[in-house]
C-alpha cells in the first residue's frame, strides 16, 4: 500500500499586508497629531502653574493665541509676539481678526497660551480684544503644579 | 536524468518564496509606532482655567456695570520690588497662593448665601502673568464664579 505523505504547505505564511496597512495608518495618524500639536505649542513659552485648573472636554472650535516673550527681555519697551496658532499677528490687527473669527464661528473659544513672565500690560490688550469681539469663553492654558 | 529532475523541483520550491522580505520592515515600523505611542503618553494633558466673561453685545462701549452683582470685591495686584502684593479690603499679602486663597475662601462662606459676588482682579501693568493666574486660581478655589479682569490703570 502506498502511503501519501503530507503535501508540503509552501504557501503557509502569515499575510502581513493588512498589518502593515494598519500600522502605516497609525504612524500617519501620530505624525499628523504631532504636527498639529507642534503648530499649537509654540516654543519659548513657559506656561504658568495653577492648582485649580481642569481638563477641557470639548476641544472643538478652539483658537489658540500664543504670547511669546521677547528674546532679549523686556528692555527698551520690547513687547511679546502675538501668534495665532503659529502665525504672527500685530496687536492692532487682533481685534479685527477675532471679530471676523467670531462672525464666522459664533461658538469659538479662545485659548490663551502666554509665558508666565509676561507683564499684564501685554495680556490686557488680548483680553480687551476678545471682549470687543464678543468672545465670551477664554481658557487660560496652565500646567499642573509640581 | 533522475538527478536533473530533482534539481528542477528544488529550484521551483525556492521560487515560491521570491518576493520582498517584509520582516525587517515590520520590525522598523513597529519600533516607530511604539516610539510615537510612548512619546504621546509622556505629553502631559492640558490644564485650563476657564473664564466665561459675559458676552458684550457691541463691545466694551456697551458694558453695563449696573448689571453686575452689587456685592463686589476688588483685588488689586501691585508690584513691590520683585514680589507681587494683593491688596483688598481687610488684607494685604504677598502670599498669593496661601494667605489670599484662605482669605477668599472664608470671604466666600461669609458673603455668598445665595447672593452672587462679582470679583474684579485689577493688576497693575507690570504684574507678571503667573501672579494674575495664581490670583484667578485662588478665586476659583474659593468658589467665586463671576471673576473679571480690569485693564491696567493708565500711567
Amino acid at each position: 500500500m502506498k502511503i501519501r505523505g503530507i503535501k508540503p504547505m509552501q504557501d503557509a505564511h502569515v499575510n502581513v499586508t493588512p498589518l502593515i496597512d494598519i500600522i502605516m495608518c497609525l504612524i500617519i495618524f501620530f505624525l499628523l497629531v504631532g504636527h498639529i500639536a507642534k503648530a499649537a505649542s509654540v516654543k519659548g513659552i513657559k506656561i504658568p502653574a495653577a492648582k485649580n485648573g481642569k481638563d477641557l472636554r470639548n476641544k472643538s472650535n478652539q483658537l489658540i493665541i500664543n504670547l511669546v516673550p521677547p528674546s532679549g527681555g523686556y528692555g527698551n519697551d520690547a513687547m511679546p509676539s502675538i501668534l495665532i496658532w503659529s502665525n504672527r499677528i500685530s496687536e492692532s490687527q487682533l481685534a479685527a481678526y477675532l471679530r471676523k473669527q467670531k462672525s464666522d464661528n459664533p461658538a469659538i473659544k479662545v485659548v490663551l497660551r502666554a509665558d508666565r513672565s509676561i507683564p499684564y500690560r501685554s495680556i490686557a490688550p488680548v483680553l480687551i480684544s476678545c471682549a470687543q469681539a464678543g468672545i465670551a469663553s477664554i481658557h487660560f492654558m496652565t500646567r499642573r503644579p509640581g | 536524468m533522475a538527478q536533473s529532475t530533482k534539481h528542477k523541483s528544488r529550484g521551483m520550491h525556492s521560487a515560491n518564496h521570491v518576493g520582498p522580505n517584509m520582516t525587517p520592515m515590520v520590525d522598523v515600523v513597529m519600533v516607530i509606532l511604539i516610539f510615537f505611542m510612548l512619546g504621546s503618553s509622556f505629553v502631559s494633558p492640558d490644564w485650563y482655567l476657564t473664564n466665561n466673561t459675559p458676552a458684550i453685545k457691541g463691545g466694551l462701549s456697551n458694558v453695563k456695570t449696573n448689571a453686575m452683582p452689587p456685592t463686589r470685591i476688588n483685588i488689586k495686584l501691585r508690584v513691590r520690588g520683585t514680589r507681587t502684593i494683593a491688596i483688598l479690603p481687610g488684607l494685604q499679602t504677598a502670599d498669593l497662593s496661601g494667605e489670599l486663597a484662605t482669605f477668599l475662601t472664608n470671604k466666600h462662606k461669609e458673603l455668598t448665601k445665595g447672593v452672587p459676588v462679582q470679583i474684579f482682579i485689577s493688576p497693575s501693568s507690570g504684574v507678571p502673568y503667573r501672579d494674575v493666574i495664581t490670583t484667578y486660581s485662588d478665586c476659583i478655589q474659593a468658589r467665586f464664579k463671576q471673576v473679571a479682569f480690569r485693564p491696567p490703570p493708565a500711567q
